[in-house]
């Protein structure tokens, strides 16, 4: 075989590589956010039982509850786009995360057994919606590792291939608890 | 679960009438043992002087002082045979019921080989040992651990056997306060250690006795530990963030190589420790501080996975 026959045996060879481990990446993304949105879903469909258990009680909540309400509706809309889910993500985990503070001041709510439940399935909900993201994050970094890194990023040009946006970690998440407060209340 | 200080009260004053009585069988022992080693080293050097001289073979010192070191350590394991076993009966059996009354302590058993293969942390094991089992349960969770002994058989050309060993060391099964379907392990970090980020991502990338590689988003966890697992999303579902931080401590205290899976709902934690765990010490005394709380220490630190990790909090919806 001449020399020029396995140079190029080569380059196509990387090339190919190239391409396949961009298209891995690109899948995975995919496949993960797919996850993602099974989890969002289960949140979403919490809310209603949710809402209507808490409603009775919580008279001074009522807009906090409308939010919430509207925000499921919002997500539940065909065709919305994977950056709009990851947009009201954001907004129902604080706005579920204040109603969770709020039931604080319910004691009658508190030993409610149907509202428990709600709780402990919604904390379970929340923490693999949680895992879910971290997971999503990771695969679009290194998604955009590849599509920005020389040399796979003349080939993700070529593809046509764009940088995806990651999960932003809710405010409320990354505060740490503040014990303090925990006592005075 | 009670707390260190009156564990080290309990030793000192509860089972204060018994350490005196062991500690003088231990001095009489220690004696005993010294006599019968200088006689043992003389009748040897007798029997190996005179066979050098007359072969002039240096293989003759080598295989001499093999055969001296293995039969002297048979010869010492059963002198110290009745007192240990009357040391673990009469001090690590208190200590353990007054740690908490849920636990018992057995001294001849181990962890199950089944147990240790489903953890998945090592390869399967040719033949295994241990002892000092502890079983029971702290604050409603299901716990477990032993020393354990899991060795590899080698065979050579001429069909003689050798072994060598898989892991030795503590090995902990608790229940985990999750459900989870997968398998999740964690292993110490020595790729990316030797060889740095970026090489050794890729070598444990290329790991083909595992499932996929989990990059995880905690740097020090990140740093000392490598994650595998057959879910991504699932793996970060067990190893939140505070579950991380949590674990890295851990393997400060520990200081010594940790190994941690999840599998079926539980935690495995196989903590590499080249030395027994309820051992009595034949040529220290039982008062010495030190020596309680080894004892103490050790007892406190694997229980104490339990309220860290937080293992007994039930707030998902797995239910108790």
């Amino acid at each position: 075989m001449s020399t020029p026959l396995i140079i190029l045996i080569v380059v196509i060879l990387v090339l190919v590589l190239m391409y396949n481990s961009l298209v891995n990446k690109k899948n995975q993304v995919e496949n993960i956010f797919a996850s993602v949105d099974i989890q969002l879903k289960k949140r979403y469909d919490l809310i209603p039982n949710l809402v209507a258990s808490v409603s009775k009680y919580m008279e001074h909540e009522k807009s906090l509850l409308e939010e919430v309400t509207k925000l499921r509706a919002d997500a539940n809309k065909a065709n919305i786009s994977d950056e709009k889910k990851i947009e009201l993500d954001a907004k129902i985990s604080s706005a579920l995360g204040s109603l969770m503070i709020a039931v604080e001041n319910y004691p009658d709510l508190k030993a409610n057994e149907n509202v428990m439940h709600l709780q402990r399935t919604l904390n379970e909900v929340e923490e693999q919606i949680s895992a879910s993201r971290r997971a999503y994050n990771q695969a679009v970094t290194d998604y955009n590792n590849a599509i920005e890194m020389i040399p796979t990023n003349f080939m993700a040009s070529a593809m046509n291939y764009k940088r995806k946006q990651v999960f932003e970690i809710v405010e409320a998440e990354r505060k740490n608890v503040d014990v303090k407060k925990l006592f005075n209340s | 679960m009670k707390s260190k200080s009156f564990l080290t009260d309990f030793y000192y004053k509860s089972l204060y009438p018994i350490l005196e009585d062991l500690e003088k069988d231990r001095k009489q022992l220690r004696y005993r043992i010294i006599v019968i080693g200088i006689i043992y080293t003389l009748i040897f050097a007798l029997i190996l002087i005179p066979l050098y001289s007359s072969i002039q073979d240096e293989d003759v010192l080598i295989f001499g002082a093999f055969g001296y070191i293995a039969l002297g350590g048979i010869i010492y394991k059963f002198l110290i045979k009745d007192y240990t076993s009357e040391f673990k009966e009469k001090i690590i059996s208190p200590l353990i019921d007054a740690l908490d009354e849920n636990l018992s302590y057995h001294k001849d058993l181990h962890i199950s080989e089944h147990l240790f293969s489903r953890s998945k942390l090592f390869s399967n094991p040719d033949r295994h040992s241990g002892n000092d089992l502890v079983k029971g349960e702290i604050k409603n969770t299901k716990i477990r651990f032993s020393d354990f002994h899991a060795e590899k058989r080698h065979r050579n050309s001429k069909g003689r056997d050798s072994w060598s060993t898989i892991f030795k060391g503590l090995f902990v099964v608790a229940e985990f306060n999750k459900n989870f379907i997968g398998q999740t392990v964690v292993l110490p970090d020595t790729a990316q250690n030797t060889f740095g980020d970026l090489i050794g991502h890729w070598l444990q990338s290329k790991n083909i006795g595992r499932d996929e590689l989990v990059k995880m988003d905690d740097t020090e966890f990140e740093k000392k530990f490598v994650v595998y697992s057959d879910d991504q999303i699932e793996a970060r579902y067990i190893l939140s963030h505070s579950i991380m931080k949590k674990l890295s401590t851990f393997e400060k205290k520990f200081g010594h190589p940790l190994y941690i899976s999840f599998v079926r709902n539980h935690i495995h934690l196989a903590i590499y420790y080249d030395k027994d765990m309820f051992e009595p010490s034949i040529f220290r005394s039982l008062f010495e501080y030190k020596t309680a709380m080894e004892y103490v220490d050790t007892l406190h630190l694997v229980t104490g996975i339990i309220e860290e990790l937080k293992l007994n909090q039930r707030i998902w919806s797995k239910s108790e």
